[in-house]
């Protein structure tokens, strides 16, 4: 059940991301050049705030479940041994080290994203 | 127990020896592709919305130093491309999962239509940017 729903939640959240960033690009497309005062506007608009603040959450939904395959995928005893066996000892440790490492960069991200567009 | 082995073989796996068809290379590179941009271009674009919508004088300093920064302005352009590409082999798996062009041939068409669609917007960009 876990594994299916992780499936459906990183294509959901990729959709999700792709017309949030199709959104983005048609504004930056059709003000060429950009304009202080339209691109603050955009910004400032409700529609932006509410669309970039569920995006700041589908992406770290959508980043966490890449980062944590790659991590379970590559960042094993079997696969570091294929590079150097002393360090593939410490594998399971490395990735903890990584997960931890972009869990709290992520959360970091996600809330820098809130404060960069409320405050 | 025979001791007689026609075959010689591999005892460690040389990473550059092994021949990834086209298709494992758009998956691994989306990979890489995703690491890049979870790493790179995520606080590059919490760097430019910042700036870009603080103050006008911030605002010019970013366009003037995209402007007049070859090094800058290509760290952004290439960024941005990574993210591009993304987007592009993720479409390709999104489809994939829908079970459209699941086949060998198909899989392998979709990933030369990717490539070819992401380096017509790389010389693009690279157009409409320096020359």
């Amino acid at each position: 059940m876990i594994g299916s729903t992780l499936f459906y939640l990183q294509r959901f959240s990729a959709v999700f991301l792709l017309f949030y960033t199709v959104w983005i690009a048609i504004f930056f497309l059709s003000n060429q050049p950009l304009e202080y005062n339209s691109w603050t506007f955009f910004t400032s608009q409700l529609e932006f705030l509410v669309l970039t603040t569920l995006a700041a959450f589908t992406l770290m939904t959508h980043a966490f479940i890449g980062l944590w395959t790659i991590g379970t995928d590559y960042l094993t005893s079997r696969t570091i041994g294929f590079l150097n066996l002393a360090i593939a000892r410490y594998a399971g440790l490395i990735r903890v080290v990584y997960t931890l490492l972009f869990c709290l960069l992520g959360l970091f991200f996600a809330s820098m994203i809130l404060f960069i567009i409320w405050i | 127990m025979s001791t007689k082995h026609k075959k010689v073989r591999p005892v460690y796996i040389n990473l550059f020896e092994i021949k990834l068809p086209i298709s494992a290379i758009s998956s691994i590179t989306h990979r890489l592709a995703g690491i890049y941009i979870f790493f790179i271009t995520l606080p590059l674009s919490l760097y430019l919305l910042y700036f870009s919508t603080n103050s006008y004088n911030d605002f010019m300093m970013l366009s003037n130093s995209l402007k007049n920064s070859f090094l800058f302005s290509t760290f952004v352009t290439f960024s941005f491309l990574v993210y591009a590409y993304h987007i592009l082999t993720g479409i390709r798996h999104l489809l994939q999962d829908i079970h459209i062009g699941e086949s060998l041939n198909a899989s392998r068409a979709s990933s030369y239509c990717v490539f070819f669609i992401w380096f017509v917007l790389v010389f693009f960009v690279i157009f409409r940017a320096y020359l």
